[in-house]
């Protein structure tokens, strides 16, 4: 008799958690809380990167300090991507199907995003890239249109930095220097695209591997093709080491760098105004990353993150931040997936304080951010400029 | 230009006849090829960090202090954990030295995961320029180094008693410990200094390099691939190696292809082991019944 | 059942009882989808695949007894020929899987190569590792074929028809896949072949005077555990959706070795036990981003100071059923 009770009661509560989650409209709300799962790399060699969730996740609090939205406060569930595709999956499907977020907020690594598409679109659960520039991501619209790009993508940013490149007066022969990952073909090939749309090829392309700590053959094959610029889509610690090669070669050619790099930061690697003087980044902030329009918000994230060194992506995601906060707003107290997503489309030309770029969303454009700036030393201090030599 | 990229590739190559070098040393000793050595190399190199950025020390004997605390944990780490599972299968030193470079990476990325360090300029130096060659204080400073290096321990090995003992042991280590040799102390010693050459090797990275935690896996990598140049357990033969490789890169990458930087010491390694196993000084291994 | 022979080693157990322990572990999973959402089905499916992984790197390690690091050359092959051969020729899952296999094994053929010529011991383990570094520089750079960078990916599955979406429906798949290969590998070990691989790796010069044909059983090891690893490779593959290079780097290695050794070197149900906590564990881990490779370096530690034999000895003193004669006493 006990054995059959045991029994029954076993499989009566094996059938009571049978069954998948369905997505909902209101997955993740209660009557206080929002769940916002955001994913980031925060461990493994793309860590560096995590600083825009962190920014994000300090903005998130500060928004709960004034008393959230309508009465609900963010709880947050922050997931390591390490930027690994499979890792990055497990990341998603614990977001969507275990803890049951409300939206998805962040992603850094477009390799991981374009892995985990796949889960997270179905769900119709609403998506905000943060940071990562694959345009694939979001575009075209998803079946569920739940995707949305909250800063410039690879096209955005490439175009940026081509059309960077020929605004300098006489520039014919361009060199390209790249990492052979996706990270570096979504800056350097739009950005090619662009130079050969207005008839200008490369003269010739190297590669440059992560973790290499010399490059002495690339600098050298560089200078002896006199070119008039050069593209850079390297990350950080090889873009210092090519610098300073350039530097100890006497390359003088400017160098167009990506948004993987700021100037205050590879300045203070290089301990050398001299090198960085040819060297110009993608900027997508309206001012310098310290500079007054930031305070505001380097603040907020060294008041819930005092340990951050504040750096060229701290803020980045905040901006799509507070496009969502604005959306949120928007909706009411009612709020649903499906009444969020529909503020998100509504979102035109806001100016969020932070980016360079004015958000719009529509329903058959994902890609909200299409302007970036550019930065470079002028007289010794980094500015933002428009153009060759033409502040913003 | 082959002229800068072979001064280049002496100055790469000295590093990689370092790593490589106290990679043989410890596997001339102990028969263990520590798969852990780079990230060792990289304790090296934020020792140096954490002693000068964040306890103001100069910058020499912070280098100093870190190669003695590398010294220190050579020992303990023999003492502690290779010495206990002496009895096991071979593999399980190459699991353990793994699993050590892990610890010392996860450490180093537990404390500084998110940021990448720049080591301020430690040698001045301007560089002097020859016609069109250009040579750095870099340069200088650490084929300078590591040759002096070299000198000191060919010396030592050479024409000491110390080395004479580091000879004997070699050659027959259970013909050493019958004559009263104390092999055991002498490879806790020889943990010791193998793990002090990589933190030197660590200490000339790190102001030339960033410092990130993954800093140390390239260097495992090209150590292994001059060892297998040089012919395994050839002491030359790693410096030889070494050297060989740095040059080999930089004329494959500017001459070639830029892309082949990265794999030219995985073509070495294969194409070493498929032509001629035993390297350039290396000896046959005869086996036992 | 009890009594030592004179060797001290334990008895064999009646073959029936070790048959229903067997295949106990894959019924009992088999009811895994009715409590799991998909987040801890995709992690079962993972399990699977590592159980794989980890059998035939074991294989090598364990049974054979040569540090041969070859397997995430495997691994990727098996991936990248599964994506290659579904999105490029346009083939169903279970052709491409064969094919997987079959390609995993020509690599296991290429990697006996250099056991054969005598290489031996760290050799073998640093030209196993370049190699598996190549064919990652090789995924990277031929990407007219593989994408390089951005990742090749795999056209939906499905199983004669019927389409394959969910994790659950991938589950049963995968599970009907392991329960076969690890048979397979465990009637392997039990056969003549089993045992002369295992002789060779006790004392290969003694082997060989014996008259057994030390090359031919090398072989053998290599090319099965490059097929085990193959098939592991295209359930991976279809499991991430995605193949990337950097899915097969050096930190692969690192885990797959981990696995082996924490489920024990040279043991089937260790092989399974391994795959399966290492994981589950860095899932755990989660709650300390940035801490995994601290932990796990600090576990394998452990477990090579404490328990060198992995967790398999424990489960082998526990019960006769698991004492399998497959590694060194």
């Amino acid at each position: 008799m006990k054995q059959r009770t045991l029994l029954i009661s076993l499989f009566a509560g094996l059938a009571a958690l049978a069954g998948p989650v369905t997505a909902d409209e209101t997955t993740g709300l209660t009557d206080s809380t929002i769940k916002v799962g955001v994913m980031g790399p925060f461990s493994g060699n793309a860590s560096s990167y995590s600083k825009t969730q962190i920014g994000l996740m300090a903005y998130f609090k500060h928004i709960n300090d004034q008393g959230g939205i309508h009465g609900r406060k963010f709880e947050i569930v922050q997931e390591d991507t390490a930027c690994e595709p499979a890792k990055g999956i497990a990341a998603a499907k614990k977001l969507v199907h275990q803890d049951e977020v409300f939206y998805l907020h962040g992603n850094s690594c477009s390799g991981v995003a374009i892995a985990v598409k796949p889960t997270i679109a179905p769900t119709g659960a609403p998506w905000i890239i943060a940071h990562a520039v694959n345009p694939k991501i979001s575009m075209p619209v998803n079946e569920k249109k739940s995707i949305f790009h909250g800063v410039p993508a690879g096209p955005a940013y490439g175009t940026t930095m081509g059309k960077f490149v020929l605004s300098k007066p006489n520039t014919k022969r361009i060199g390209v220097i790249a990492h052979t990952n996706d990270w570096a073909k979504s800056y350097c090939s739009p950005a090619i695209e662009h130079m050969k749309s207005q008839g200008i090829e490369p003269v010739m392309e190297l590669a440059m591997e992560r973790g290499q700590t010399d490059s002495t053959a690339q600098v050298l094959k560089l200078k002896e093709a006199n070119l008039d610029f050069i593209l850079g889509c390297l990350y950080e610690a090889e873009t210092v080491i090519f610098l300073r090669d350039a530097k100890k070669y006497r390359l003088t050619v400017p160098v167009m760098g990506t948004a993987g790099t700021d100037l205050e930061n590879t300045l203070a690697r290089l301990g050398d105004q001299e090198a960085v003087n040819n060297y110009f980044v993608l900027h997508a902030f309206v001012d310098k990353v310290d500079g007054p329009k930031m305070k505001k918000w380097n603040d907020i994230i060294l008041k819930y993150y005092p340990d951050e060194t504040i750096t060229g992506f701290s803020a980045v995601s905040m901006a799509s931040g507070v496009a969502a906060i604005e959306a949120l707003k928007a909706v009411g107290p009612d709020l649903t997936r499906s009444k969020f997503i529909a503020e998100l489309e509504k979102i035109n030309g806001l100016k969020t304080g932070i980016l360079a770029c004015d958000i719009t969303w529509t329903p058959t454009d994902r890609h909200g951010c299409k302007k970036s700036a550019v930065a470079g030393f002028v007289d010794g201090k980094p500015t933002v400029l428009s153009s060759w030599e033409n502040p913003w | 230009m082959l002229l800068q990229l072979s001064l280049s590739g002496l100055t790469q190559g000295a590093l990689y006849a370092l790593i490589a070098l106290s990679l043989t040393v410890l596997f001339r000793a102990t028969t263990i090829v520590n798969f852990g050595h780079g990230d060792f190399v990289l304790g090296g190199a934020f020792g140096v960090y954490v002693l000068v950025m964040l306890l103001g020390l100069p910058f020499v004997p912070s280098a100093i202090l870190a190669t003695v605390v590398m010294f220190g944990f050579g020992i303990v780490i023999s003492r502690g954990l290779i010495d206990p599972i002496k009895a096991g299968p071979h593999i399980g030193f190459a699991m353990m030295s793994i699993s050590l470079g892990y610890v010392f990476r996860g450490t180093t990325r537990a404390l500084w995961g998110r940021e990448v360090f720049p080591m301020p300029r430690v040698f001045d130096i301007e560089p002097i320029f020859v016609g069109h060659l250009v040579i750095t204080g870099d340069t200088m400073i650490i084929t300078g180094v590591v040759t002096m290096l070299l000198a000191a321990c060919a010396f030592v090995f050479y024409q000491t008693s110390i080395g004479k003992l580091t000879q004997a042991i070699y050659q027959s280590e259970r013909g050493a410990m019958l004559i009263g040799i104390n092999v055991r102390r002498f490879h806790d010693v020889m943990w010791g200094f193998a793990l002090a050459l990589g933190a030197i090797g660590g200490i000339l990275i790190a102001p030339i390099s960033l410092l990130h935690p993954d800093l140390g896996a390239g260097f495992l990598i090209r150590g292994f691939a001059a060892m297998t140049l040089g012919g395994f357990g050839s002491l030359g033969g790693a410096v030889v190696g070494g050297v060989i490789l740095g040059l080999a890169e930089q004329y494959s990458g500017a001459y070639l292809n830029s892309a082949l930087i990265d794999i030219t010491s995985y073509l070495v390694i294969i194409i070493v082991l498929v032509v001629r196993p035993n390297g350039l000084f290396g000896k046959q291994v005869i086996v036992r019944v | 059942m009890s009594g030592d022979t004179a060797s001290g080693s334990p008895a064999p157990v009646q073959r029936s009882r070790w048959i229903s322990t067997f295949y106990l572990l894959p019924v009992l999973a088999a009811f895994i989808p009715l409590f799991a959402n998909e987040y801890i089905q995709f992690m079962a499916n993972r399990m699977l695949v590592y159980i794989l992984v980890t059998v035939g790197f074991n294989l090598v390690v364990g049974n054979l007894g040569q540090l041969a690091f070859a397997n995430t050359a495997f691994f990727g092959i098996g991936a990248y020929s599964t994506a290659i051969m579904m999105s490029h020729v346009g083939l169903p899952y279970w052709v491409a899987l064969i094919i997987a296999a079959i390609a995993g094994g020509l690599a296991g053929l290429l990697a006996s190569i250099t056991a054969l010529r005598g290489i031996r011991l760290y050799y073998l383990a640093i030209i196993t590792l370049a190699f598996g570094e190549l064919m990652r520089w090789v995924y990277l750079h031929a990407d007219k074929v593989t994408m390089g960078s951005d990742g090749l990916p795999l056209p939906p599955l499905d199983l004669f028809g019927l389409p394959i979406t969910t994790e659950v429906g991938k589950f049963y798949i995968f599970l009907a896949i392991t329960v076969v290969v690890v048979k397979a590998t465990s009637n392997l070990l039990r056969s003549r072949i089993g045992r002369a691989i295992m002789a060779i790796r006790d004392n290969e010069l003694t082997t060989a005077s014996l008259g057994i044909s030390t090359a031919h059983h090398i072989v053998l090891a290599f090319v099965w555990s490059g097929v085990v690893v193959g098939i592991a490779g295209a359930m991976f593959a279809a499991l991430v959706g995605r193949v990337f290079p950097e899915s097969f780097g050096l930190i692969e290695v690192i885990v797959h070795f981990a696995m082996v050794m924490v489920g024990g070197t040279g043991s089937l149900i260790g092989s399974v036990i391994g795959g399966v906590t290492l994981t589950a564990l860095p899932e755990y881990f989660r709650q300390f981003p940035g801490m995994e490779e601290l932990f796990f370096g600090i576990i394998i530690i452990c477990i090579l100071l404490f328990l060198p034999k992995g967790i398999a000895s424990i489960l082998a003193k526990l019960s006769a059923v698991f004492r399998e004669r497959y590694y060194l006493d």
